[in-house]
C-alpha cells in the first residue's frame, strides 16, 4: 500500500506523535484545577465543621470527624454538623454531575434536572408526604421516589418518539410544570404551619440530615457518578449525532435512556438529601466548561468537586455568615455562582458556540 | 477460520467479499413509505454511487444498509448474513458510515474525533492500545489531517471538516464505508478532493465503497458501480457507461438530454437539451 494523501504528506510526519499539543496542556491545566478544587472543598468542610456555638480549630474539627480529640468536640462534629456538611457536599456533587450529563445528552446548554422535571417530581414527592402526615423521617425517600416517577413520566412519554432529544426537552418541561402546579395546588390547600414546611422544603434546605440518610444516599451517589465515569466513551460517541453512533455500533435510543436515568437517579438522590437546590446542576457544568475546556473524564470529576464546594460554601453561609436566618440555600447557590458565571463568560468574551458539521 | 473440503459455502467463497444486499427491502418513515420492495446487490471491492432525483430515497436506502431504520419488510445482508442479526458493534467493525449531517462536538480536536472511530473495537475498561494508535495514525495520515491533529475540528474550513470526519470512519477499520453525500456544502475543489480520496481509499486501501451523490457526472466519474432509484424502487443498477442513458435520465429526471462522453475520462456525461 502507498502512503496516498490528499494534500502533500509533512515531510518526517509519518506516524509521528504530536508534542506537547492543546490536549496535553489542557490536561495539566485540568489536573491542576482538580487539585485546587480538592484542596479548597477540605479546608471547606473544616472550615463548616469547626463553625458554630462552640467553636473548634479546624485540625480538631477534622480529626473529629474521624472520631479523635475531646469527646465533646467528636459529639458536637459528628453528630450536629458532620451530617449536614456532607450531605451539602454529596448533593452537590451529585447536581453538578447531573446537570453536566444531561446538558450534554440533551444537547442543551439550559438543561438541568428542573428542565427534566426531576426537581418537580422530588418536591411532588416531598409535599405529599408532608401532606399524608406521615414522618419526616421520610421525605428523602419520598422525593427519591418523586423524582424517580417524573423520570418514568418522561420515560412513557418520550421513548415512543425514540428518545430525540427536542421531545425529551419539551416532554420534560411538561412534566415538571404540571408536578410544580400539584406542589403548589398541595401548598395552597395545606393548613397554614404545614405549608410553610412544605415550602420550605421546597426552596432547598439542608436542615436535620442523619447519618443513615448521609450514608444511603452517598453510597448511591458514588455509585452512581461511577457509572456516570464508565460511561464516559459512550457519551462521547453519543455526542457525535444520533447517525453517527448508530454508525459505530452504538444504539443512540437505549444509551441516551440509560444515562438519563443515571443523571436522574443523581439529581433525585441530591433533592432527597438537600431539596431542589437550583442553580447548582446549571451553572457548575458552564463554570467548569469555561475554566477546563470540553468535557473529558477529568472535568467531570472536577464538575463533581466544584458542585460539592459551592453547595457547601452555600450552606455555611447561609448557616454562620449572612445575616438574615432561614434563607433557602438554593438561593445562595445562586447569588453566589451566577456573579462567577458571569465574570466568566465576559473574560472569556464569547458564548462557547455550537456548530452542527 | 476452519475450512472443510466440502464446506457448503465454497461456492460463495469464490465470490468477492463485502457483499452488501437488499432482499424485497421496505423502508418507512411513521407510516411515509420511502423505499419499496428493493432488492439489490452491490458488488464487494468496489465503488458504488446511489443516485436519484429528491425525495428517491437514496439517503433511506443508505440509512437502511447501515442498519440507522429498521426495515419494515426484507432484509439487508452483508456477504449472505442479516445485518439485524449481527451484534451492533461487530457490524460497526465491517463497516463504517459517514453521516449526511454529523455533529461536531464543540471544541473536540480532529485526533480526539478520529479517535472515537475506535469504539466499537473498544471495551469498556481495556485501556488505548497500540493498535487503537496506529489505525488512528493511518486514518490522520490516508486523509491527509495528522497536520491538523491538534485544531478544533469546528473551527476547521469544510473540506478539511470533512476529511477529519473521512478519517473518523477510516479509523473503524472497517472494509466496507459508506457516504451520505460526502460533497454536500463543498466547493467544487473540496469535492474533487474528497471524491479522490473516497477513490484511493477504495484503489489503495481495498475498502469497498458506497455512497450517495447528488452530482451524476460525478457519480458516472468515479463509480465502479451506479444504482439510480425512482420514487423509491429501483430504476436501473450496473456500471455507468451502461446504465446512463439519455432515455433513463429523461424518465427519471425529468431531464431531456443527450449523453456525451466525458472528455477527460470517457465515462458518460449528462448534457441537458437546450431550452428551445
Amino acid at each position: 500500500m502507498s502512503p496516498h494523501t490528499l494534500t502533500p504528506a509533512r515531510p518526517g510526519a509519518a506516524g509521528a506523535v504530536a508534542g506537547p499539543g492543546r490536549l496535553a496542556r489542557a490536561r495539566r491545566r485540568t489536573l491542576a484545577l482538580i487539585a485546587a478544587a480538592a484542596v479548597l472543598l477540605v479546608l471547606m468542610t473544616g472550615v463548616a465543621l469547626s463553625t458554630g456555638q462552640v467553636s473548634i480549630p479546624l485540625p480538631d474539627a477534622l480529626g473529629a470527624l474521624f472520631g479523635s480529640g475531646p469527646a465533646g468536640d467528636v459529639l458536637v462534629v459528628r453528630e450536629f454538623r458532620a451530617p449536614r456538611v456532607l450531605s451539602a457536599l454529596v448533593a452537590g456533587a451529585g447536581l453538578a454531575v447531573a446537570g453536566s450529563l444531561l446538558q450534554r445528552l440533551l444537547r442543551n446548554p439550559l438543561a438541568s434536572p428542573d428542565v427534566i422535571g426531576v426537581t418537580g417530581g422530588a418536591s411532588f414527592g416531598a409535599v405529599l408526604l408532608l401532606a399524608t402526615g406521615a414522618s419526616q423521617a421520610l421525605t428523602p425517600l419520598a422525593a427519591l421516589g418523586g423524582g424517580l416517577l417524573a423520570a418514568a413520566l418522561l420515560g412513557a412519554f418520550a421513548w415512543r418518539s425514540r428518545m430525540a432529544v427536542t421531545r425529551l426537552v419539551l416532554v420534560g418541561l411538561a412534566v415538571q410544570a404540571g408536578l410544580a402546579a400539584a406542589v403548589n395546588l398541595m401548598i395552597v390547600r395545606f393548613p397554614a404551619e404545614l405549608a410553610g414546611q412544605a415550602l420550605q422544603w421546597t426552596t432547598g434546605s439542608l436542615y436535620g440530615r442523619t447519618w443513615p440518610e448521609l450514608w444511603g444516599a452517598g453510597g448511591a451517589v458514588a455509585a452512581v457518578t461511577a457509572a456516570v465515569f464508565l460511561a464516559d466513551r459512550r457519551v462521547a460517541v453519543l455526542d457525535l449525532g444520533d447517525d453517527s453512533a448508530g454508525g459505530l455500533g452504538l444504539d443512540p435510543h437505549r444509551t441516551r435512556l440509560g444515562l438519563l436515568l443515571l443523571a436522574v437517579v443523581l439529581a433525585s438522590l441530591a433533592a432527597a438529601l438537600a431539596g431542589p437546590v437550583g442553580f447548582v446542576a446549571l451553572a457548575v457544568p458552564h463554570l467548569v466548561r469555561l475554566l477546563a475546556g470540553p468535557p473529558t473524564p477529568a472535568t467531570l470529576a472536577l464538575t463533581a468537586l466544584t458542585g460539592a464546594l459551592l453547595l457547601t460554601a452555600a450552606d455555611h453561609l447561609v448557616l454562620h455568615v449572612l445575616p438574615v436566618h432561614g434563607l433557602p440555600v438554593g438561593a445562595v447557590t445562586a447569588t453566589l455562582g451566577a456573579p462567577w458565571l458571569l465574570v466568566l463568560m465576559i473574560r472569556q468574551g464569547r458564548l462557547p458556540q455550537r456548530s452542527s458539521r | 477460520m476452519t475450512t472443510t473440503t466440502d464446506a457448503p459455502d465454497t461456492s460463495d467463497a469464490a465470490l468477492p467479499a463485502d457483499r452488501l444486499a437488499a432482499h424485497g427491502l421496505h423502508l418507512r418513515y411513521g407510516d411515509r413509505t420511502v423505499v419499496r420492495g428493493l432488492d439489490l446487490e452491490l458488488p464487494g471491492g468496489a465503488v458504488t454511487a446511489i443516485v436519484g432525483p429528491n425525495a428517491c430515497g437514496k439517503s433511506t436506502l443508505l440509512r437502511g444498509l447501515v442498519r440507522l431504520l429498521a426495515p419494515a419488510a426484507g432484509a439487508v445482508t452483508l456477504d449472505g448474513a442479516d445485518i439485524h442479526r449481527m451484534p451492533a458493534r461487530a457490524l460497526a467493525r465491517r463497516m463504517g458510515l459517514l453521516p449526511q449531517q454529523p455533529v461536531t462536538p464543540e471544541a473536540v480536536t480532529v485526533e480526539a474525533l478520529v479517535r472515537l472511530g475506535r469504539y466499537p473495537h473498544q471495551r469498556m475498561l481495556t485501556p488505548w492500545s497500540a493498535a487503537d494508535q496506529a489505525a488512528v495514525e493511518e486514518a490522520l495520515r490516508r486523509t491527509g489531517t495528522d497536520a491538523l491533529r491538534d485544531r478544533p475540528v469546528d473551527q476547521l474550513s469544510g473540506g478539511q471538516r470533512q476529511r477529519a470526519w473521512i478519517a473518523l470512519a477510516l479509523a473503524q477499520d472497517t472494509d466496507l464505508l459508506l457516504l451520505d453525500e460526502p460533497t454536500t456544502f463543498l466547493d467544487l475543489r473540496h469535492q474533487l478532493d474528497v471524491l479522490d480520496l473516497v477513490t484511493d481509499l477504495h484503489r489503495d486501501a481495498g475498502r469497498t465503497v458506497v455512497m450517495v451523490l447528488h452530482d451524476l457526472g460525478q457519480a458516472a466519474r468515479y463509480a465502479d458501480h451506479l444504482v439510480v432509484l425512482h420514487d423509491g424502487e429501483l430504476a436501473a443498477a450496473g456500471p455507468p457507461g451502461e446504465v446512463l442513458t439519455a432515455e433513463l435520465v429523461e424518465r427519471v429526471f425529468q431531464v431531456p438530454c443527450r449523453i456525451v462522453p466525458d472528455p477527460e475520462t470517457g465515462t458518460p456525461l449528462v448534457v441537458p437539451l437546450a431550452r428551445r
